[in-house]
């Protein structure tokens, strides 16, 4: 299948910025997926997207979008919309006129262009304000808008640019569903920049994590939470264990003592990485200890809303599990870890 | 009452203006017109004051429409940093207020003469760079605070860059713009000295007129017709600009 969007080897060097904002990042995304952008500040999120609507200009390498390569393309021939962070609405026009923005800028009257955009305002749940200064609206409200004037245009790809980021936790969570069920209904391929992990977990098929220009890891969410291609990867989505050892023979051998991984694993120096959340934890030593189990002791007990999160030491390591918020557990109680082969991973080191 | 205050300190001067505008005969020690009339009127009909209003309008215009886009030029490039010597180019462009109008007309006179350059393209030529830094750095201000996010929402919407001008840009500046256009106006209408010098006479403006009928002698009404005359069109300019500025269309 044609990818909607492909990035082929990016470089972006800004003038008095070293090293490059962007160093030969290559990525597939497929039609009708969601994909988040996945990094720390200052990682190059936001060039890469600027460089996909033509905003910025590729220092090297070539933009595909649907097979066609747009590198040198202007921004209004691309038909890519983009929504900012900051809403950015036309303080000058109405907000049905903000979502016709496209149509008219397309030549066709005021009269025609408010009559397409006013299905993509019923989409935002905003029908009843097409009439109304954009002065008027709250944030969550100039959000929306701004999505259905980018959906107005009918864009090939939808490029967002944390246009979330700047709402309070009720609105985004609105914001999300808002975003789930405009994929159910037109299937836009969308790009979507995000600093925040557990929004990518919920709104997008696949995560591609950026650090400092380049691209670290592209894959499904589930694999880039559980199967990090590198330690950098464990860290930036908030992998808190990490055991250093050595592969031998499907054994991963370290201070936890001899543990069974995955066949894959690469023989030598690797070290184990596992979600905080994904592992198990029982009161007592268990016994016979089942498969995966190991004996561990409580160090420290943190809570945090409902869960909470134990610190555990097993042999010469510290694990970090997370735990109901319902069971006791405290510091010094004997436990039994609980890692099941399937959520362990070796990293090669 | 602040407002009330301001109004009333701005207003002051105008009064007795106006009284004389309206005064056939005005014997000291009275407080008022002795004889109400529009000599004043008739004689300032008479000297050839709507022509020199119109001709100071036209030059008021001429100068706005030039200085205006070039100190929007100037400004964007200022702010936006690609403007040539970001460092000197502010004081080269404030040079014209800097410098006494005297010394640098006459100066600039003897070069346009001798470059044969036409007086009434000397004119607007020298009025325009009068006129420059006040859209520049009044235009300055504005563009700093312009978000160029906006231009860059409506290029991926699919407009062209003549579009976003006429669509966006224009509409967003529109404000700023207009109160630039207002101060180069200011410049070329009440203008005398470089009409005078530059223009070498041949275009009589409503300042030369007025100047001329004041340095005689029992000329008062006319004088304050005229005058009167001289400040209406910036009053309303300035009343239309208030009126656009907080009525923004939704």
């Amino acid at each position: 299948m044609t990818s909607a969007i492909a990035l082929r080897q990016i470089t972006k060097r800004f003038i008095d910025h070293r090293p490059p904002a962007l160093s030969g990042v290559n990525l597939d995304v497929l039609p009708g997926t969601c994909t988040a952008l996945l990094g720390p500040s200052g990682s190059g999120k936001s060039t890469i997207l600027r460089i996909i609507a033509g905003l910025e200009d590729p220092s090297g390498g070539r933009i595909l979008l649907g097979g066609r390569d747009i590198t040198d393309v202007l921004p209004e021939k691309r038909n890519v919309g983009l929504v900012f962070q900051r809403p950015l609405l036309f303080p000058h026009l109405s907000v049905i006129d903000n979502v016709a923005f496209a149509d008219r800028a397309a030549g066709q009257t005021r009269r025609q262009a408010r009559d397409r955009a006013r299905p993509y305002l019923d989409m935002v749940q905003l029908g009843d304000l097409g009439d109304r200064g954009v002065g008027s609206l709250s944030g969550g409200q100039e959000q929306r808008v701004a999505i259905a004037r980018a959906l107005a245009a009918q864009p090939t790809i939808l490029l967002l640019d944390e246009p979330f980021s700047a709402l309070d936790a009720t609105l985004r969570h609105e914001m999300h569903e808002l975003l789930l069920r405009i994929r159910r209904e037109l299937s836009p391929t969308i790009l979507m920049v995000t600093h925040d992990r557990d929004e990518a977990t919920v709104v997008a098929d696949r995560i591609a994590v950026l650090e400092n220009g380049q691209l670290l890891q592209h894959d499904t969410v589930d694999r880039v939470y559980h199967r990090p291609a590198s330690l950098d990867v464990a860290r930036l989505m908030g992998g808190e264990n990490v055991v250093s050892g050595v592969v031998r023979g499907g054994v991963h051998h370290s201070g936890l003592g001899a543990v069974p991984v995955d066949e894959s694993a690469e023989e030598g120096p690797g070290a184990l990485v596992f979600r905080h959340e994904s592992a198990g934890l029982i009161p007592g030593h268990a016994s016979p200890a089942p498969a995966g189990a190991l004996h561990a002791t409580v160090v420290a007990v943190i809570r945090s809303g409902l869960r909470q999160r134990a610190t555990v030491r097993v042999g010469t390591e510290l694990l970090q599990v997370e735990v109901p918020g319902t069971m006791t557990v405290t510091a010094g109680d004997a436990v039994t870890i609980i890692l099941p082969e399937q959520i362990l991973w070796v990293v090669a080191t | 009452m602040l407002a009330v205050l301001l109004i009333v300190w701005f207003a002051l001067p105008l009064v007795p203006l106006a009284l004389w505008a309206f005064a056939d005969r005005w014997s000291f020690p009275s407080a008022i017109p002795t004889v109400w009339g529009v000599d004043g009127l008739d004689a300032a009909i008479a000297a050839g004051g709507p022509a020199a209003s119109g001709r100071s309008f036209l030059l008021g215009l001429t100068v706005a429409l030039i200085a205006t886009p070039i100190g929007a030029l100037a400004a964007r490039g200022l702010v936006a940093g690609w403007a040539p010597l970001p460092k000197i180019l502010p004081v080269l462009l404030f040079a014209p207020v800097a410098i006494p109008p005297f010394a640098a007309v006459l100066g600039t006179n003897v070069l346009l003469l001798r470059a044969h350059v036409p007086p009434m393209l000397g004119l607007v030529v020298v009025l325009v760079a009068a006129a420059v830094p006040y859209t520049t750095f009044m235009l300055r201000t504005a563009y700093a605070a312009h978000d160029v996010g906006f231009e860059e929402e409506a290029r991926t919407l699919g407009a062209s860059a003549g579009q976003v001008l006429w669509r966006v840009h224009l509409p967003l500046m529109a404000p700023a713009l207009a109160r630039a256009a207002f101060l180069a106006f200011l410049v070329g209408w009440s203008d005398y000295l470089v009409t005078l010098i530059v223009g070498g006479g041949q275009f009589v403006t409503l300042p030369m007129i007025t100047a001329s009928l004041a340095a005689g002698i029992g000329n008062d009404s006319v004088v304050a017709v005229l005058s009167l005359t001289a400040v209406l069109p910036p009053l309303i300019l300035l009343v239309l600009l208030a009126r656009t500025g907080s009525h923004r269309r939704p």
